[in-house]
């Protein structure tokens, strides 16, 4: 039963777009201002500057381009691997932080209050099963983008039917 | 003709549906995510050029203390009004001049670890609990005390300053950038 609907097409769809949906949301916001994320950062205390600055200016940009991935179902794979190695980083920085007792916000999410302890390394975790499912079980089938070849293509559709 | 047809349109159709099933691969993964890769650092390197500029020449970590300096000065002036900042600098010529009392709000944990030479642990939760003597520690209520955490987002620093006006201290200043610009500055620091 479980294999089933781990198998099941609308269950990868609704992960990607959830999943997908998430790291635009997590992103855009830290494009428009990345000062503030790169603050976020430097309140770990762990990284040297030139750290901070590229992780600021490029992490966002992953998140925001992997999801959009994942939305329209293009490069599903690659980009659940590029979030699963995220989801690991922001598990470890979450774990250091706690363990050290930091009180400090994670920097997930711009505007909500989300800090780094052990809900969040939980949440992660969480996130992390999701894109394995995308990662290992996902074929694509449905998607936008494969929609969008069927109406353009219907001989294809009703054959494959 | 029908019977004919019938039984190759079940066979195109098998054939379309097995092409459709992806099989695993690392190396497509791998280029998959390079594209993500590319567009990222194209994207990252046209929107972000000034925080890279920043990162290079060594201005980033300076500016992000001191916008959050500015937001931590921004939220005493919404919850706390009354309560003084004090600049890194004035504030070393205090201390060089023997002038001033420094407080540190951080828990004793990370107190014992580092801080401010000479500066005397006040534990914010302690405090409000009532596990601190203040009277004894700081008879003098009209010291200039100047209290500090860990710089950032850390708002113990103001919080102690409130708490001490309230116990009638009134000469309390907030060492806003914390202990880790003093630390930076190379200003005496204490590691047991």
């Amino acid at each position: 039963m479980a294999m089933k609907l781990l198998h099941n097409d609308y269950l990868h769809l609704a992960v990607r777009l959830f999943i997908g949906g998430l790291f635009i949301y997590a992103g855009l916001p830290k494009i428009l201002d990345s000062m503030e994320f790169a603050a976020s950062i430097y309140n770990y205390k762990l990284f040297p500057a030139p750290i901070i600055g590229l992780t600021a200016a490029f992490i966002p940009w992953v998140e925001v381009l992997a999801g959009t991935a994942l939305v329209l179902g293009v490069n599903a794979r690659g980009s659940s691997l590029l979030i699963s190695v995220l989801l690991f980083v922001f598990i470890a920085l979450a774990a250091i932080s706690a363990i050290r007792g930091l009180d400090i916000d994670c920097g997930c999410f711009s505007g909500v209050e989300r800090k780094a302890n052990w809900l969040a390394i939980f949440e992660d975790i969480a996130l992390l099963g999701c894109a394995f499912i995308i990662f290992y079980f996902d074929q694509g089938r449905i998607s936008p983008i494969v929609l969008i070849k069927k109406v353009n293509n219907p001989m294809k559709k009703e054959a494959s039917s | 003709m029908k019977d004919i047809q019938a039984p190759t349109a079940n066979l195109i159709s098998k054939s379309l549906t097995n092409q459709t099933r992806k099989v695993f691969s690392w190396d497509q993964t791998i280029f998959d995510s390079l594209w993500i890769i590319f567009f990222t650092i194209l994207f990252g390197s046209v929107f972000n050029y000034l925080l890279l500029l920043d990162t290079f020449n060594g201005t980033l970590i300076p500016e992000i203390q001191e916008r959050q300096l500015a937001e931590l000065k921004s939220k005493a002036e919404q919850l706390y009004p009354g309560i003084s900042f004090i600049d890194l600098i004035s504030a070393k010529k205090l201390y060089d001049d023997k002038m001033a009392i420094f407080l540190d709000a951080r828990t004793s944990p990370e107190y014992q670890r580092e801080h401010i030479s000479g500066a005397i642990n006040l534990p914010i939760r302690a405090l409000v609990l009532g596990e601190i003597e203040l009277e004894k520690i700081l008879p003098d209520k009209g010291a200039l005390l100047i209290t500090y955490c860990d710089g950032g987002e850390c708002d113990i620093g103001l919080e102690l300053a409130k708490e001490l006006s309230t116990h009638g201290y009134n000469n309390i200043f907030v060492l806003g950038e914390g202990y880790p610009s003093w630390e930076h500055a190379g200003y005496p620091m204490e590691r047991p």
